[in-house]
């Protein structure tokens, strides 16, 4: 027996490898992140050989282990709950058509949001897919979770979901484990068209054969336990009953334990879908009211019969946004319990007076930051200075923080820095206006859902500036390897792409590299792309912007420190820490000048060439 | 048993997470059950880093506003606003100057629900030693010199000396004696009612 202290994400992978998963793809995304690496360690450790990829993108991912299910192996692809959307046109159809081998999808939410751009709730994509959810309130639960999941996924022949809230993943649990063993399947397709390769027709009997086996998951769903059941005993009544699902059902019996109060009935439900209706029945009719506390949305609550009974989300006894952390939790079930004529659990005045003093202090506003020394700040520095009345439209990475330095206009999804720029150009096109655009994107992203804008905006003649920002490596989400470096997350060699090449074959005639750090230049050649692009020759300007990122490739990124200083020639502009915005940059407001805070500063000494007073120096 | 509750923190790349893993260690070497809460993905980028550990037996990772026992901190500011998960009769401690802190706003709030709070220059302290990054676990030594909780100083000590990485292993256990030492003393005026 061995232990060792796991995130949930951790937790995850053992459970993946104890059902004997075959193999495991993903793109990363926080906070899913943890699950393929650590699938990794425990594989190497116990010599297995599953098949472990960090896909181009989700809906890649889902497709290449949906092959190996239908090959009659355990597989399974996660993702952040926004990665969902990006496989969700193979994600339903996969619930249709069906599997041999289990196919579990592990879509992670992020209530709050902490790290997304939606606070969407997976179960509902489950729901729409028509694709068996689980979702587990521990690390622990998660782990065991993934096992059933592959169990009826294999019973039933249908995709299972997961999903574990952002509670699951970034917690940290010790976890006891047996050696792992391998569990092979050798691979076999049998070639059945009428069923891989449906038409129309056919979709219509495998749509009613997977409504056939709903009912008999719903069945399975009633006596699911413990991830389905209730505290009730026959002949009971209360005034108010509990339904929880996922993290806040863990919430909600740590409080119920911590103030002794076992006179509250609780429904469990972290087999949601399909809906068990004859277990959720029994709660319902021995309860007067039910209150629902579920994340992040109301699928149990839509679910749920009685409407007149039910509380929730709908009758605003639950927040319909935001994480529902502990302290909100605790106040939801006092003002339920209080309406319902029984104790609250607790008195929360000291809180509120803890939160009101905080609030009073004017604590610093801490806005996520690009990190010292990072090569897309000198890009968007660069950027700004070039062009400097354009729209920016940019996406999802650490180079969304470029709007600190105003470089980001619009982040919608990933890929969208590239789609959004060529819409902004067609529609101010329209009006006889070349408005200067300057998008931005990641190397990562740029792989994942950039090359279809770039073909589109190149085939249907729009016009502006694309900046690929290439550090090398999938920052934001963990330091993932890039797909320019060829290195696979087993550490083995994979076949390295070029940015240049693909680029290229996108059909864009004009291709520049620069090296972020040389800012001067940097600015010169965005200035020439752009106005190549707006020219009557012009087209699409790719400037490929690369230096390695400064903390997962520190030592290529680093390779010279400048030791700097601030002169005396400063004028307390603010420029630097402002508009450059480098956090070892820091305003001395007795001095009124800058200052180096030498424990945060990498020593790029890109600041050496920004300031308009030659203020920044080398240390002689 | 009831969980004991530890609320650390600071800002990006301070070494939250590292602090979070000598407590938890220690907790797992003793045979405690450990359950906590990490931040991760884009809020950790320069931002207020925030880690919960529960030590016992928990379902859920998150400590509740007014349940934490023990607030570390590595900076002042993000002392003050984590002040509300401190339950009243907690211990605050802050890498900060005693001679200033806490800020007299934050008195009468920490009277009225008896929560006491103590202070050193940990990360100066760190610093003249030649390991700034070690500031963590220098907070750490600081807060086991009060004897509270489950965890005591020698285990944790044992813990420091474990996971440090062979280059800066002797540094970090002789920051841990120092901080250690300046505690005590802080933990001695404390029980003579000076402060």
């Amino acid at each position: 027996m061995k232990q060792a202290f796991l995130l949930g994400n951790g937790a995850m992978a053992l459970g993946l490898l104890e059902a004997g998963c075959q193999m495991l793809t993903s793109y990363p995304g926080t906070p899913s992140s943890e699950i393929l690496p650590e699938t990794v360690r425990f594989a190497k450790a116990a010599d297995l050989n599953t098949v472990i990829e960090w896909s181009v993108n989700e809906k890649v991912a889902f497709d290449n282990a949906f092959a190996a299910a239908i090959s009659g192996k355990r597989a399974a692809c996660c993702m952040k709950m926004v990665g969902l959307n990006v496989a969700a046109d193979s994600f339903m159809s996969a619930a249709y058509i069906g599997n041999i081998g289990g196919l579990v999808v592990i879509s992670c939410d992020d209530p709050g949001p902490h790290s997304s751009q939606t606070e969407q709730d997976s179960r509902f994509m489950a729901r729409i897919a028509k694709v068996p959810v689980l979702d587990p309130a521990s690390p622990q639960e998660a782990r065991a979770m993934i096992k059933t999941a592959f169990e009826i996924s294999e019973e039933f022949q249908v995709p299972v979901m997961v999903r574990p809230a952002i509670r699951i993943c970034h917690a940290r649990q010790n976890i006891s484990y047996e050696q792992l063993k391998s569990n092979y399947t050798p691979a076999v397709f049998k070639r059945e068209p009428t069923r891989w390769a449906s038409t129309p027709k056919f979709r219509f009997f495998q749509h009613k054969a997977l409504n056939e086996k709903h009912l008999k998951i719903a069945e399975k769903f009633n006596t699911l336990v413990p991830y389905n059941r209730h505290t009730i005993k026959p002949e009971q009544t209360f005034a108010l009953g509990i339904v929880v699902g996922g993290v806040p059902s863990a919430v909600v019996s740590d409080l119920c334990a911590e103030f002794n109060r076992t006179d509250i009935p609780l429904l469990k439900l972290g087999a949601p879908y399909p809906f068990p209706e004859e277990l959720a029945s029994q709660f319902m009719d021995a309860c007067d009211r039910v209150l629902v506390i579920e994340e992040t949305d109301t699928v149990i609550e839509y679910m749920l019969r009685d409407r007149h009974k039910t509380w929730g989300r709908l009758t605003g006894h639950v927040p319909m946004e935001g994480e529902l952390v502990p302290e909100k939790i605790e106040s939801i079930l006092n003002q339920a319990l209080i309406e319902s004529s029984l104790p609250p659990l607790s008195d929360t005045d000291s809180t509120k007076a803890g939160f009101a003093l905080a609030g009073s202090l004017d604590l610093p506003i801490r806005k996520p930051t690009l990190c010292p020394g990072c090569p897309h700040r000198a890009s968007f520095y660069a950027i700004r200075k070039a062009v400097p009345k354009a729209i920016y439209p940019s996406d999802i990475g650490c180079y969304t923080l470029g709007s600190n330095l105003g470089g980001v206009d619009t982040v919608l999804d990933m890929g969208a820095g590239i789609t959004l720029a060529s819409g902004f150009w067609h529609a101010f096109h329209q009006d006889g206006e070349d408005k200067p655009i300057v998008a931005t994107m990641g190397d990562s992203t740029f792989f994942h859902s950039g090359t279809t804008g770039l073909i589109n905006a190149v085939y249907n003649d729009a016009r502006f500036v694309l900046v690929i920002l290439d550090n090398g490596i999938t920052a934001m989400t963990g330091m993932q390897p890039a797909i320019t470096q060829g290195a696979l997350v087993d550490g083995r060699k994979g076949n390295a792409i070029a940015l240049e090449t693909i680029v290229k074959g996108c059909g864009v005639d004009y291709i520049q590299v620069v090296d972020p750090y040389d800012i001067d230049h940097t600015i010169a050649e965005i200035k020439k792309a752009h106005e190549w692009a707006l020219s009557p020759e012009g087209g699409i300007a790719v400037v490929i912007s690369r230096h390695p990122c400064v903390i997962g490739l520190r030592d290529q990124a680093l390779p010279e420190i400048f030791e700097v200083e601030i002169t005396e020639e400063c004028d307390d502009c603010g420029l630097c820490h402002l508009r450059f915005e480098c956090p070892a940059m820091v305003r001395n407001p007795d001095k009124k000048m800058t200052e180096i805070n030498p424990v945060l500063c990498s020593g790029c000494g890109v600041c050496l060439n920004i300031c308009p007073k030659n203020a920044v120096q080398t240390v002689s | 048993m009831k969980t004991c509750n530890f609320v650390l923190s600071g800002l990006g790349g301070q070494g939250i997470l590292f602090m979070t893993k000598i407590l938890a260690q220690t907790a797992l070497n003793k045979g405690y059950n450990i359950l906590g809460a990490e931040t991760h993905g884009m809020a950790q980028r320069g931002g207020s880093v925030v880690s919960h550990l529960k030590i016992g037996d928990a379902g859920s990772s998150l400590i509740r506003a007014g349940a934490g026992d023990f607030l570390i901190s590595m900076d002042e500011a993000e002392t003050y606003r984590y002040l509300p998960w401190v339950r009243p009769g907690g211990m605050v401690f802050a890498n900060a100057s005693a001679h200033k802190f806490p800020d007299d706003r934050v008195k009468p709030y920490l009277a009225e629900y008896k929560i006491t709070a103590f202070a050193m220059e940990a990360g100066k302290t760190a610093l003249e030693m030649g390991a700034p990054r070690s500031t963590n676990l220098a907070m750490v030594a600081f807060f086991a010199a009060f004897g509270q909780g489950p965890l005591d100083a020698d285990a944790l000590r044992q813990t420091v000396a474990s996971v440090s990485p062979d280059p800066v292993k002797q540094v970090n256990l002789k920051i841990f004696d120092v901080c250690h030492e300046q505690g005590k003393n802080c933990a001695e005026r404390s029980a003579h009612g000076i402060v």
